[in-house]
């Protein structure tokens, strides 16, 4: 690891020629400056708020579509699923029906998820057009394919013994699923049902930039002509909107005693189990579960209203013969052997730029979230000093979180010279904005014991936190760190579309050339790099638990 | 700054793909108690807050959708409904246009007698995508991206143009620590060499497409010749601001956007500087689908055409109207006037041959 990040850095250029500009730091400042004093006319007001709404609308949709095929495929690639009864038939051909059936819908999923949903989001207007079908669509399939991913993991996670007393009794796959893993899991499930919300919201501000709408296009719009005070304007609202999309979740998850421990859809820790079964029965009896139900429900029905949801326009004939044209362009894929040269060498790029991202997100990602810790934790009350850099800490997360890539990597590019660096710092304050909310999670949710019983021998704060915290949560940040790692791959593409370098770059060329089976041959090596750090960061994930 | 006191106009109309609802400029929220849902007593906080959100989201599309009119199109309208919808991407100040559209498409409405819907795009290839689907009949394109709108749509036809289209020009600047100097010839471009430098989008005629050109002219080869490969900046005036600030030493951009924002002030002369003003070429034009001449009649082009020509300086909408296109008057052009786009575009790889 430490070796892939130093060569990404070398190769990227660090050390070796000058990376810094500091004659563009009026640039960043005058960006900076706009923030206490954001466009507040009551016309710009009125036209935020109301891309505030079409945002949290695409956002609910894409987040309902992307549950609904969570689940279905969640359960089908789960390795719970392709596992025969104990007492299967033939042996040997019972387990190549197993990992070959499990292989083959991981592949399936695999193929969604490698694609950013701003691409999904061009491919889909060239071919419904006009229509508010494709936001969601764009949310709702690769985030689909993502949470199917993790329900898959969570399902496997949750104990079988259960499930597997049902199958051997000779109860069905689904009933026994329904009836011995899916309550188990359930909570957990729950909790990555809301961080994808969150995560739809900043989707679909990031979509805007291509059309969908809202929040982003508002954003895509002030930006090209750097309309700083309007700018953040629409960053607050993004802000605000996510804040309380985390404050639902946080609340809920709370309140109902429902554990923490899963977001991002990392496996639950073994011993929580028990937990999980304890709160079983209260789960049912909570009104703030059946009322956010409710909630949830009427949002998505306001939404498919508000946005003027028709799925007809899905099997209308100009869309079939709009995608057979695009399967025409785009097929077959170009690879020719000087391409498949090219794609190589910018996929060390991209590959390269991930790693500095991932890597650099999960130590500011770190830092930021004991602050954040910090004004809450340990058994004394905190110091005022402690509390407000805990609230300053929590809301620089917000903001960074809240700040579009794209957006990011032009201000890097300010006070950095050009190269893959300003791209790579863009995504690595962006996802340390959400990793930093993650991993103050953990802290918070850790056991003080440890901790108390060390401070209560007379070890010094730092001896405490060397000794009792950093031991029990490195790990899990790692995991964190390395999940993240796989998604920094595909965002590679919305700040190689500003011109950081890598396959972003090449795609956005092809797509001003229109050449489409360029793109292909590009989406496809995208695809496949996506899927290489996915393997490998599994591995990893699997040797630290 | 003009772009700035003229919200007070501003429709807040959203996206291409936005709500159908959200048709008009004039909504305003109902009042949340006239569509308050039945609730029982003593809910937690969070449920009551999550629930004025779903009626304030719901509050708007109704108010949106009771006060729409005949602009509210059908994205999956029958054939016989009679929308002309247009869209555009203006590389000058573009915030401008797209919140004001409104002015545009109710001038047009009233001179075509036809339901005029723009839908304002962003970004070029889904606007060349979405005119080629037919969601968009009329759209005011670049020099490049017309070209490659009428290779996607046989028969689409460029109709008109801005009086400074005809001419247009492109401004190499640089930032001044540079120490690069104004050059008076084409073959001056070779100074370029190993210098960091950047275009605009991708797509912009002005900003990448002729500046290459003239660049391989004075045998500068965009991706080796540079110091790394050139930027990419995504718009003119992130190229001044990335160009003053040094990342970049020297970058190219649309004339008309330099003017403005140096007339404007924006511009540091002691930080950046023109060197270089390109031969002229063909630029912005609308391009028109040709199915609208059965849709709306013989004569819509010309109709067209004469709403455009039409647009007179002393009437203040009108008047508005051509600012917010940065046109001094639109004029007639025709495909003939592209075809030396179309062959650098060739030359650059940016359009199938």
């Amino acid at each position: 690891m430490v070796l892939a990040l130093a060569g990404s850095l070398v190769h990227a250029g660090v050390g070796l020629q000058p990376t810094l500009n500091p004659a563009g730091w009026p640039q960043l400042r005058r960006f900076l400056a706009a923030a206490v004093e954001p466009a507040a006319s009551p016309e710009f007001l009125r036209l935020t708020w109301e891309a505030t709404l079409t945002t949290l609308a695409y956002a609910v949709l894409g987040t309902a579509m992307a549950l609904g095929i969570g689940v279905v495929a969640g359960v089908v690639i789960s390795e719970t699923w392709w596992r025969r009864p104990p007492s299967g038939r033939s042996r040997r051909r019972g387990r190549v029906g197993e990992v070959g059936g499990w292989l083959a819908s991981r592949l399936v999923v695999g193929l969604p998820r490698g694609v950013h949903e701003a691409v999904w989001g061009l491919f889909l207007v060239s071919i419904l057009g006009l229509d508010p079908l494709v936001g969601v669509l764009a949310i709702g399939i690769p985030y689909g394919a993502v949470t199917a991913k993790v329900y898959a993991e969570l399902l496997d996670e949750a104990p079988r013994g259960p499930f597997e007393a049902l199958r051997s009794a000779g109860v069905g796959r689904v009933r026994a699923l329904t009836y011995a893993l899916a309550p188990l899991a359930f909570p957990d499930l729950l909790s990555y049902a809301f961080y994808r919300f969150e995560c739809a919201i900043r989707g679909a501000a990031i979509l805007g930039i291509i059309g969908a709408g809202g929040l982003g296009f508002q954003l895509a719009l002030s930006f090209q002509s750097l309309r700083y005070d309007e700018m953040w304007t629409l960053i607050y609202a993004l802000v605000a909107v996510c804040g309380l999309a985390d404050w639902w979740s946080t609340t809920l998850r709370r309140r109902s005693a429902l554990p923490t421990r899963t977001i991002a859809g990392l496996p639950a820790e073994r011993e929580g189990h028990d937990s999980v079964v304890a709160i079983r029965p209260s789960l049912r009896r909570d009104r703030r579960l059946h009322a956010s139900a409710v909630v949830a429900v009427a949002l998505v029905v306001v939404s498919v209203w508000h946005l003027g949801i028709d799925v007809s326009t899905l099997w209308a004939p100009r869309a079939q013969r709009l995608a057979s044209e695009i399967a025409t362009s785009s097929l077959p894929p170009d690879l020719g052997a000087a391409n498949l040269a090219r794609l190589a060498a910018l996929g060390v790029q991209t590959l390269e730029m991930s790693v500095i991202a991932a890597v650099a997100a999960c130590v500011a990602g770190m830092v930021a979230a004991f602050a954040v810790a910090g004004g809450s934790d340990g058994s004394r009350p905190a110091g005022a000093l402690r509390q407000v850099g805990a609230i300053g800490a929590r809301g620089l997360l917000l903001v960074a979180r809240a700040v579009p890539p794209p957006v990011g990597a032009l201000l890097l590019l300010f006070v950095l010279l050009p190269g893959p660096l300003p791209g790579a710092l863009a995504l690595a304050l962006y996802n340390a904005g959400i990793l930093g909310r993650l991993m103050a999670e953990v802290v918070e949710n850790l056991d003080p014991g440890p901790l108390g019983a060390l401070r209560s021998q007379g070890a010094s704060p730092g001896q405490g936190f060397v000794y009792a915290t950093l031991p029990r949560t490195l790990p899990r940040f790692a995991a964190f760190g390395l999940y993240r790692w796989e998604v920094t791959i595909r965002e590679t593409v919305v700040v190689g579309l500003v011109g950081a370098g890598g396959l972003g770059r090449l795609l956005g060329q092809q797509l001003a050339a229109f050449d489409y089976r360029g793109v292909t041959a590009t989406v496809a090596a995208l695809v496949v790099l996506t899927f290489a750090v996915d393997v490998v960061s599994a591995a990893v994930r699997r040797s630290l638990r | 700054m003009s772009g700035t006191d003229r919200l007070d106009v501003l429709e807040a109309r959203t996206s291409p793909l936005r709500p159908r609802t959200a048709r008009t400029g004039t909504s305003t929220p109902r009042p949340r108690t006239t569509v308050a849902p039945r609730r029982p007593r003593r809910r937690p906080v969070l449920v009551s807050v999550l629930v004025a959100v779903v009626v304030v989201l719901g509050g708007c599309g109704s108010a949106d959708e009771a006060t729409s009119g005949g602009g509210a199109r059908n994205p999956v309208a029958p054939a016989g409904d009679q929308v002309f919808t247009i869209g555009a991407i203006p590389d000058q100040d573009p915030e401008k246009l797209q919140r004001l559209y409104g002015t545009v498409a109710d001038y047009l409405s009233e001179e075509l007698g036809v339901t005029v819907d723009y839908e304002p795009v962003t970004d070029y290839a889904a606007s060349v995508s979405l005119f080629r689907a037919g969601d968009l009949d009329m759209v005011w394109f670049g020099g490049l991206t017309g070209v490659q709108a009428r290779l996607q749509v046989d028969g689409a036809e460029a109709i008109l143009q801005r009086g400074i289209d005809e001419r247009f020009h492109s401004v190499f600047i640089a930032n001044t620590a540079t120490g690069l100097q104004p050059i008076d010839d084409l073959a001056g471009l070779a100074q370029l060499e190993g210098r960091r430098f950047t275009f605009g989008s991708e797509s912009s005629t002005s900003g990448r497409l002729m500046p290459e050109h003239f660049l391989r002219q004075a045998g500068v080869s965009p991706e080796t010749d540079f110091a790394g490969p050139p930027g990419f900046s995504g718009s003119h005036d992130k190229t001044i601001e990335l160009v003053a600030a040094g990342t970049f030493e020297a970058g190219v951009v649309n004339e008309q956007v330099w003017n403005s924002r140096r007339d404007a002030g924006e511009v540091d002369p002691g930080k950046v500087t023109a060197i270089f003003r390109t031969p002229p070429y063909h630029d912005y034009h609308w391009v028109i689908r040709p199915d609208v001449a059965e849709r709306f009649g013989d004569d819509f082009v010309d109709r067209v055409k004469a709403a455009f020509t039409g647009l007179d300086r002393s009437d203040p909408t009108e008047a508005e109207i051509l600012e917010l296109f940065g046109a001094d008057e639109f004029i007639q052009t025709d495909n003939g006037n592209y075809a030396e786009i179309e062959e650098v575009a060739g030359d650059l790889g940016l359009i199938a041959r």
